[in-house]
């Protein structure tokens, strides 16, 4: 169904790179996964439950009262960046 | 100790605060159990409920002007300039922060071996495993260094580490405590927990810290607070437990651990009948426990890898090197991740994309809908749900494994509790193999005040209040 492959094509979707150990493991640790499944997916008449993406269903929307709020100081946002120029984060370019 | 004890006795904080900076040293060379220990910890002039006591933040906590590092090498550097919603709270509740404490990397994973700091042992026994990920915080109670700590779970992260260090641990009802600030793991599943040495403190520290907040659109509205009703009469009350789970007959080979935890589980059924409830065998279908591990790692491993997509080593973290952003995020991530989480992270992908996403993930969210049916079901007959924490004491340090296993139902079902948003808690209950043990309670979506009744009843008749020191 999926390959070593297929797992160092999905890592590096993720914009992460794996060593030949840790795609092993992986793909190792998939097929248990995999075998899981199996167990839910025999479950009868599982497609006729609508899926559940929350705890519960206790939420009211409701919208604050139209007051403005301070915003947040520049320099305190970019106080962990590495590389910056004034207001500005520093990075390689990026259009070339 | 408890916070009620300091109180009753008047104990000096200043001093408490100051011996907890000591402690939390000396622990640390035995335990590993902070990733950072304020030297000057900083004492507000505020009043509360829990003035001047010290306590310990999971490393998950934003802290304002203080290393937040999620475990993780990831934000190995990263000082945020605001604080949770949670240590606001505290502060106005006067309690004083004296350290961050270790986790398994941005809290996935149950065993506490996986902080970028190193191993996290537990205070019964150095070789053994405290459980994750919020091992550093039950290790901070159970040692004795702070009276409460503040923990997440996501699958069990706080239930679990309490009954392998034989402290109490509670997660309210989801929504109850704010998640503003709070590094996120998979957000439909992650709470805001407590570590106490008594049900009565896990009740005063959650009332000190819950209620609405504008900053995180899961919070519920207000409520009364838990404390008052913990004392109430629980003659009556209904629990039920899973025969699957809890009845020896149910094992083909149970281990000498698990013959002995089933047999302290038996006790405490006697010791609720003692107290007036009654408790009552039920049974679920075996397709639906075995469905439990696969659903939560699907689920937390597809949340995680949304979640965990905001680093990239560009505005906080490590920068990695390339001649363009995306080999720079590359870099970083690959040298900074750990091998469990980018696992988790590239099974999360997997999971999510557009091929699989029928088979692997809506399934999983379905059974996540058929089992927290089963259990609002079953909430409505019953006022909780008791069961065994784990089928023994903590597991030895080298039998940890991150890797996913066809462990034990057992070891994984706390996880109800989650996909639910129920509350939840872990009470010590005894020793097996000198090691300590829980059990949990776990009742019906803002039910917390009943759960806490009945765990503060529970407690005095089982008798390890303070701590099983």
């Amino acid at each position: 169904m999926f390959s070593k492959e297929d797992i160092i094509k999905y890592a590096d979707k993720l914009l992460i790179g794996l060593s030949d150990e840790e795609a092993n493991t992986i793909y190792d640790e998939f097929s248990l996964i995999d075998k899981n499944i199996d167990q839910i997916n025999n479950i009868p008449s599982l497609s006729e439950v609508e899926p559940q993406f929350m705890p519960y269903d206790l939420y009211v929307a409701t919208l604050r009262d139209d007051e403005a709020e301070e915003s947040v100081d520049v320099d305190l946002i970019l106080s962990n960046v590495k590389d910056k120029e004034g207001r500005e984060v520093r990075v390689p370019k990026v259009v070339e | 100790m408890t916070i009620e004890e300091i109180n009753k006795e008047k104990i000096d904080t200043k001093k408490l605060v100051t011996e907890a900076v000591k402690l939390s040293k000396e622990a640390n060379d035995k335990y590993n159990a902070f990733v950072t220990i304020i030297d000057k910890p900083k004492v507000g002039k505020k009043k509360g409920t829990l003035n001047g006591i010290p306590y310990s933040a999971k490393d998950l906590f934003s802290t304002k002007g203080i290393l937040t590092t999620g475990s993780s090498n990831a934000l190995k550097d990263y000082i945020p300039f605001y604080n949770a919603t949670v240590i606001e709270r505290l502060e106005k509740a006067g309690a004083v922060l004296v350290s961050k404490s270790a986790c398994d990397e941005f809290g996935l994973g149950g065993t506490g071996t996986t902080c970028h700091t190193g191993v996290v042992r537990n205070p019964y026994d150095i070789k053994r495993q405290a459980g994750g990920s919020s091992a550093g915080s039950a290790v901070a109670v159970a040692a004795g260094i702070v009276p409460f700590a503040l923990g997440t779970d996501t699958g069990d992260s706080v239930r679990k580490p309490a009954a392998f260090c034989g402290v109490v641990g509670f997660k309210p009802t989801y929504g109850v405590i704010s998640r503003y600030g709070v590094l996120p793991f998979a957000s439909s599943l992650d709470h805001v927990g407590v570590f106490t040495n008594s049900v009565r403190d896990a009740a005063m520290v959650v009332d000190a810290i819950k209620g609405p907040d504008g900053k995180d659109m899961t919070a519920l509205p207000k409520m009364d607070d838990f404390t008052p009703s913990i004392d109430g009469d629980v003659t009556g009350f209904r629990l039920f437990y899973i025969k699957e789970l809890c009845d020896i007959n149910s094992y083909e080979n149970p281990s000498k651990e698990l013959r002995e935890s089933i047999e302290k589980f038996n006790e405490v059924i006697n010791k609720c009948k003692e107290l007036g409830m009654y408790v009552i065998e039920e049974s679920i279908s075996k397709d639906l426990l075995n469905a439990i591990q696969p659903t939560y790692q699907v689920i937390s491993c597809a949340e995680a890898t949304s979640n965990l997509s905001m680093y990239t080593g560009i505005i906080y973290g490590p920068r990695g090197t390339g001649a363009n952003i995306n080999e720079m995020v590359k870099d970083y991530r690959t040298h900074a991740f750990s091998p469990l989480i980018k696992r988790r992270l590239v099974i999360g992908s997997y999971v999510l994309q557009k091929e699989n996403q029928e088979r692997y993930f809506l399934n999983a969210c379905r059974v996540r809908r058929m089992i927290v049916d089963k259990f609002n079901e079953l909430f409505n007959q019953y006022d909780g749900f008791l069961t065994m924490a784990s089928g023994a004491g903590a597991p030895l340090l080298d039998e940890a494994s991150e890797v996913l296993s066809e462990e034990a139902v057992l070891e994984n079902h706390l996880a109800i509790g989650n996909f639910g948003g129920y509350p939840s808690i872990t009470i010590p209950s005894g020793y097996v193999n000198n090691l300590p043990i829980g059990i949990n309670i776990t009742g019906k979506v803002l039910d917390d005040a009943k759960v806490l009744n009945i765990a503060n009843k529970l407690e005095e008749k089982i008798g390890f209040k303070g701590g099983l020191k």
